[in-house]
């Protein structure tokens, strides 16, 4: 269980750096976000490192590497920190050099959201194995809801809700999402899986978007271009609860198919159901929420909430942003549903492959 | 009156480059002038990276400010963009020192708001500021010895754990052959990537502008003509040049291999591209020049050249000097011209010539000679250590050991030029520091305060003062230039700026 709360540290604790940096900008390496973002890490790894002792010591379970045994999914978290640990130092040497002048996503910050990927994967895998437990399957989809918040980690500065009509916002997140939540349902032994992964999501990201503003915070680095008096909340959470039932539905309920074709079959179905009802509803959405009817706390919308060194016009924070990436269109859409497909074939082939592993 | 205010803003943006102007491998700004009724001197080290932190050391010649902030404007973003300022702290067992540090988030041009509080009323001073991106990084060998260590061990993990999760054979040997494929792809991104935005990162770097430079004759006169070469990329275009103490360009010019010939020029623009000057009879030789020029936008540029001079084309001399003198401090005797007629030096153009049969100086770091008999001391307050704050004080004196008058030069009591030995630094130096005049007026403008510096009076002054620190250790030439009697005289010093560790 430790190890499932590590795990969901790690996006809440990104998340609460991504609020710090947009909202007070002085970002010191052992600032309160960072500080928490490595005790995430660090518990995650000794969680781990409990596991392989157990492991070693019954010497039943779990995969051996020369003498030492350890869960399959804790040696995934056990690289991860190490890698963690790697990409921590070339990052430290990489601000004092380079620091963001050349770009934000640099190599370390790269290999950073490698590590963070392998951390939360491990404890998922971890719980994927142990659903035979009570609380197993609970467990298994809190930690792919983590898996899931850590994808709306990395594509944040694409999921303003003013991008939520363009293409590369669709074709990024089919290009994502449906890889976890075709695993999780294929791998996981709730009634509907990828949903009660999608609402772990939901509920994590939605926690961070109501916790966040309640904390004061203000610039204390220039240019301010919108002022700020507490923390800046993410945008509110995908409605991913609506693709993923469809998902579950397809993969779950269908009439049971066989054969080498099964698994792409399902791909086609999942990926193409999950393009058309995310594009459906996160269109619908997406406008809610930068109507004046989303302006309050519950959904951080209306256009109000922005990074303190984002220079936006007036007249934009309502709309709908093309300038930079066009709006979906039949082409885009094509790709975008491709993208669905690919994703949940590989995520549906992973999921299943898992019960092939040793675990 | 805001449009005034406007109008400002973007004045002051656009010659606040010259905060940094003419420098190589000199990124720290000295300042020294009046904030209200206090005389602050304010040294600011600003970071070699973005998103950083400056540190702002701030003298102030009066024991009773109470409270000391410091606000970095970025300019072109407005004044309703401004930061919270940042609380000086007074150094331990300072009365008069306070420091502070505050962020940079980006490259750029800014004023950085200095405000004092006192019983008599406090002030303000805003120090204009250019930051900039100067070196390319390497990575320390330990740092990249324990990475690829690192490294070379999780992609041994990965594959040792891909081959030993599946339960059969086969598939374990599929397992790590995709997995060797996977890290040896992402490594190869990685590097990609690296390799990128590091060759972007060298791209962006200020560093000073190669042009072309050449002589060409014209009546008895030469003229030297610089001119942007055709690959200038167009944001360093001459579109968009504006004046700095009056002229658009200041041209230095020193002759190798010993640097005994100095030259301050300032060249007219003929066209969009190109600048043209009058040579002052100066010995012919390859030169080095550092020049600088002003944008609209903001951004400083340091042009760079060398080229070879014939030998002057038998032009008198003018101010009658001896041509057999150890040493000539010219500049022209009385108003040849404006800038708008090229085929005249300019009033403040000024050159000095050492005469290869001049007697060496005892002191070289201390006295110079000059023209007609004087000299001039440099009292440098000591052993001169890189990166410690120090004032260059210089002095001049007639053939009988009289001082002599300083009348301003250009709007100032001197101006001085400094090169290391080998090139690595070069900077152009003013009572005021290294900044602008000119943008820091503007900045008291724009601000509603009173001008920083106090206008210097002629024949008033006996002394000129340069606050700076050498940025680096090593041999410096030290030209410092003052007017006296109508006439620019240059002192030539060499001075030796020892490392801070071995201090």
């Amino acid at each position: 269980m430790l190890l499932l709360l590590a795990a969901i540290g790690v996006p809440l604790t990104l998340f609460w750096d991504f609020a710090w940096e947009s909202t007070i900008g002085v970002d010191a390496f052992f600032g309160p976000p960072h500080a928490a973002n490595y005790a995430a890490v660090a518990l995650a790894a000794a969680a781990a490192i409990g596991l392989a002792c157990r492991a070693t010591r019954d010497g039943v379970e779990g995969v051996a590497l020369g003498p030492v045994r350890a869960p399959l999914g804790a040696w995934v978290t056990l690289w991860g920190a190490l890698a963690f640990v790697a990409a921590l130092m070339f990052d430290r040497w990489w601000q004092a050099s380079y620091g963001l002048t050349a770009g934000i996503w640099h190599p370390p910050q790269m290999a950073k959201a490698l590590a963070y990927f392998a951390v939360v994967a491990g404890a998922w895998m971890v719980w994927i194995a142990r659903q035979d437990e009570a609380s197993g399957p609970l467990a298994a989809a809190l930690a792919a809801g983590a898996l899931l918040a850590m994808v709306a980690v990395v594509t944040v500065p694409q999921t303003f809700a003013n991008r939520q009509h363009s293409a590369v916002f669709f074709q990024l997140g089919c290009a994502t999402y449906p890889l976890v939540l075709a695993a999780h349902c294929a791998a996981g032994r709730a009634r509907v899986p990828a949903t009660a992964a999608a609402l772990s999501y939901m509920l994590l990201v939605a926690l961070v978007v109501w916790v966040l503003p309640l904390v004061p915070g203000s610039p204390q680095a220039g240019p301010v271009y919108n002022a700020r008096e507490h923390l800046l909340p993410p945008p509110f959470p995908l409605l991913l609860v609506v693709p993923a039932l469809a998902i579950d539905g397809l993969v779950r309920f269908a009439p049971g198919r066989t054969g080498r074709g099964r698994v792409l079959a399902e791909a086609l179905e999942s990926g193409a159901a999950f393009f058309g009802l995310f594009a459906l509803v996160q269109w619908s959405f997406a406008s809610f929420l930068l109507s004046s009817s989303a302006d309050d706390w519950f959904f951080a919308g209306g256009g109000r909430e922005w990074p303190f060194f984002l220079r936006v016009d007036p007249l934009a924070r309502n709309a709908f942003w093309h300038g930079v990436s066009p709006a979906l269109d039949g082409a885009s859409a094509t790709l975008a549903a491709l993208f669905a497909i690919a994703a949940s074939w590989v995520g549906l082939s992973l999921g299943n492959a898992l019960a092939e592993l040793k675990r | 009156m805001k449009s005034r205010s406007v109008a400002l803003g973007v004045a002051c943006t656009a010659l606040l480059a010259s905060a940094a102007a003419a420098h190589i491998g000199s990124p720290n700004v000295f300042f020294e002038g009046h904030a209200g009724v206090h005389a602050v001197r304010v040294v600011i080290r600003p970071p070699q990276t973005f998103p950083g932190i400056a540190q702002a050391d701030i003298r102030i010649s009066d024991s009773d400010v109470t409270r000391v902030t410091v606000r970095p404007a970025l300019l072109d973003a407005g004044s309703e963009a401004e930061p919270p300022a940042s609380e000086a702290v007074r150094v331990a067992g300072e009365t008069q020192l306070w420091n502070a540090s505050f962020w940079l988030l980006r490259r750029g041009s800014y004023g950085v708001d200095v405000r004092l509080e006192s019983a008599r009323g406090g002030g303000a001073v805003a120090v204009p500021l250019r930051a900039d991106a100067l070196a390319r990084p390497t990575m320390p060998p330990a740092l990249g010895a324990a990475l690829l260590a690192l490294t070379a061990i999780l992609v041994a993990a990965a594959i040792a754990l891909a081959a030993a999760a599946p339960r059969d054979v086969r598939r374990a040997r599929v397992a790590a052959g995709v997995a060797a494929l996977a890290c040896a792809g992402a490594l190869w991104g990685g590097d990609a990537r690296w390799r990128t935005m590091d060759r972007e990162f060298a791209n962006a770097l200020a560093r000073p502008l190669p042009v072309d430079a050449a002589v060409r004759a014209d009546a008895a006169q030469l003229l030297l003509h610089l001119a942007l070469p055709a690959s200038t990329p167009a944001s360093s275009s001459w579109d968009t040049l504006v004046t700095d103490h009056g002229k658009l360009m200041h041209l230095f010019l020193v002759r190798e291999p010993d640097f005994d010939a100095f030259a301050h020029l300032h060249p007219v623009r003929r066209g969009a591209a190109d600048f043209e000057g009058v040579l002052p009879p100066i010995p012919g030789g390859t030169y080095q020049l550092y020049a600088e020029v002003t944008h609209e936008d903001g951004t400083a540029e340091t042009l760079v050249s060398r080229v070879n001079l014939p030998p002057p084309l038998g032009v008198p001399l003018q101010g009658g000097a001896d041509p057999n003198a150890a040493v000539l401090c010219m500049s022209p005797f009385a108003l040849a011209g404006n800038a708008a007629q090229p085929t005249a030096l300019d009033f403040d153009d000024s050159w000095h010539v050492r005469s290869p049969s001049a007697p060496g100086g005892a002191d070289p770091a201390r006295v110079a000679a000059l023209m007609g008999g004087g000299q001039m001391e440099l009292d440098t307050g000591g052993e001169l250590v890189a990166d410690r704050d120090t004032s260059l004080r210089a002095r001049a004196f007639d053939r009988d050991g009289n001082p002599l008058p300083l009348e301003p030069y250009m709007g100032m009591l001197g101006h001085a030029a400094l090169r290391r030995s080998d090139g690595a630094v070069f900077a152009h130096l003013h009572p005021a520091g290294t900044v602008s005049m000119a943008a820091a007026e503007l900045l008291a403008r724009r601000d509603g305060t009173a001008s920083p510096f106090a206008q210097p009076a002629a024949g008033s002054e006996r002394e000129v003062s340069f606050p700076y620190a050498f940025p680096q250790p090593g041999d410096y030439r030290l030209w410092v230039q003052i007017r006296t009697g109508g006439r620019v005289l240059t002192g030539v010093f060499d001075v030796r700026v020892r490392d801070r560790a071995s201090s």
